[in-house]
């Protein structure tokens, strides 16, 4: 039905209305004829309205003489009457037309570019490749070569095994996947040792091949033997080498120490922020929607999605940090953390975490932290053998 | 008498092959939905039609369609729509 309504308004319809005697004997004329009438509606004893195409109007002109009926246009609807009250409006059509070609102009540039798929590489980082092959916002999309980028990338960038570049509409979307490192060869050919290092407690070993020299609980010093390679047992004859293997967790401790004069000021947020959100693009920006900044000093940030630019003012006053040392220790606390993880290698699980403050004449603020980690210190040393 | 055995023998054979028996004995096929619209196939024109009564001619006489507002929603050479508050539908 609703299709049948779009068709008759596409192709135009009229509203007439009907006057005679022997309005059946009309009804009965036009349907004899093949001549479509819809909605009819007998408005009292003599006029009728009824709704007809334009095709069928024509063939009723010679019938109405017959029946003596009197036909009158009451509306013209559909498509080529609007069309048709539109005829010298040029402007209105090429309008439209290059509505049209903008809309397909548009459609036909890159105007986002994701990635997908990264796990240790930077996504930012295959953006920037992409940028240099021509992958950016503004880019033609004709002009791209999915297949030749797409080798490109996995040429020009280390550790990543496959790359796809989709151009969806407007996005362009790479998904990569990055390459497994293969494992080390192990040489178990050169005998070796396992030495310690860092110093620690061990916590937990695990001997695969050479023997053993500390045990659980014990303390140890860097380089200090922990696996040796050279088996004297007294079960064998002679002495065995080999290239020990084996796992050492130990209990290790980090350390440092910060300090935070209390007489520098700091920046803090008052709370009171005020909005202004833009459209556009880059510089070319129109506000929309503004709030007065009002503030002797602020920060600024700015959020971006899509063509909606949103710059938000936060008012920030300066406070010294005497007047709030609880704020203070968090933040000599944070600074701490950060700096001491960056000892901690990777692989290495933090079990505990301790923080000192000391404070200095009231105007310094010292905090000594230890990290107590889980690590593995094993440490491969050939065995040197004439 | 010969007319109405030959009627009896079409319905039966419409019966056993269910034929749709509109079309084998040239019948109208009245539906409708609610008391708001009918549709009457196989009809014959329209005798009258007023917004209260409408007469539709068909093989086996007069259809009378008395209701409210009535429209004729469309009207092709074989098929009818009312539209319209119907009360009584009467073949006579």
């Amino acid at each position: 039905m609703f299709f049948y309504i779009l068709w008759n308004f596409l192709i135009g319809y009229l509203v007439i209305r009907v006057e005679g005697v022997s309005l059946e004997k009309f009804i009965n004329l036009t349907v004899t004829n093949g001549i479509y009438l819809w909605g009819i509606n007998r408005q009292n004893y003599t006029t009728l309205t009824a709704k007809i195409s334009i095709k069928g109007f024509r063939k009723l002109h010679g019938l109405s003489r017959k029946v003596h009926c009197r036909i009158r246009i009451v509306d013209k609807r559909g498509l080529p009457f609007i069309i048709y009250r539109y005829r010298n409006r040029k402007m209105l059509a090429v309008g439209m037309v290059v509505f049209v070609l903008i809309l397909y102009g548009f459609s036909s540039f890159v105007w986002s570019v994701e990635v997908q798929g990264t796990e240790s590489i930077s996504p930012e980082k295959l953006i920037k490749e992409l940028e240099a092959l021509g992958v950016k916002p503004g880019a033609f999309k004709p002009m791209l070569d999915s297949f030749t980028i797409e080798n490109q990338i996995i040429l020009n960038m280390p550790g990543i095994s496959w790359a796809s570049l989709e151009l969806r509409g407007s996005r362009a979307i790479l998904r990569v996947k990055e390459s497994v490192k293969p494992p080390a060869i192990v040489d178990k050919d050169t005998p070796s040792n396992i030495v310690a290092s860092k110093d620690g407690i061990i916590h937990d070993m695990i001997v695969l091949d050479g023997q053993a020299v500390v045990k659980e609980g014990d303390t140890v010093k860097e380089g200090q033997l922990l696996i040796s390679g050279i088996i004297d047992h007294s079960d064998t004859i002679g002495v065995r080498y080999v290239h020990s293997m084996g796992q050492v967790i130990a209990r290790t401790w980090y350390e440092e120490t910060l300090e935070l004069s209390l007489n520098e000021p700091y920046r803090q947020r008052t709370g009171r922020k005020a909005e202004i959100k833009y459209i556009g693009w880059d510089r070319l920006k129109v506000p929309y929607s503004k709030e007065a900044v009002e503030y002797a000093d602020y920060d600024v940030e700015v959020l971006k999605d899509g063509f909606f630019i949103t710059e938000i003012y936060y008012e920030v006053e300066e406070v010294y940090w005497k007047s709030n040392i609880k704020k203070a220790r968090k933040k000599l606390e944070e600074l701490a953390e950060e700096k001491v993880k960056q000892a901690v290698p990777r692989g290495a699980k933090i079990i505990d975490k301790k923080v000192k403050y000391d404070m200095i004449e009231s105007d310094k603020l010292i905090a000594v932290i230890y990290i107590e980690a889980l690590e593995d210190i094993g440490m491969q040393q050939t065995i040197v053998t004439q | 008498m010969r007319r109405k055995r030959l009627e009896d023998m079409k319905s039966a054979v419409s019966e056993l092959f269910e034929l749709p028996r509109e079309i084998m004995l040239n019948l109208p096929k009245i539906s409708m939905i609610g008391s708001n619209q009918m549709l009457v196939e196989n009809h014959k024109g329209v005798i009258e039609y007023t917004p209260q009564r409408i007469r539709v001619n068909s093989s086996i006489g007069v259809i009378r369609i008395q209701g409210t507002e009535m429209q004729l929603k469309n009207i092709a050479a074989d098929d009818i729509m009312i539209t319209g508050e119907i009360k009584t539908v009467e073949f006579i």
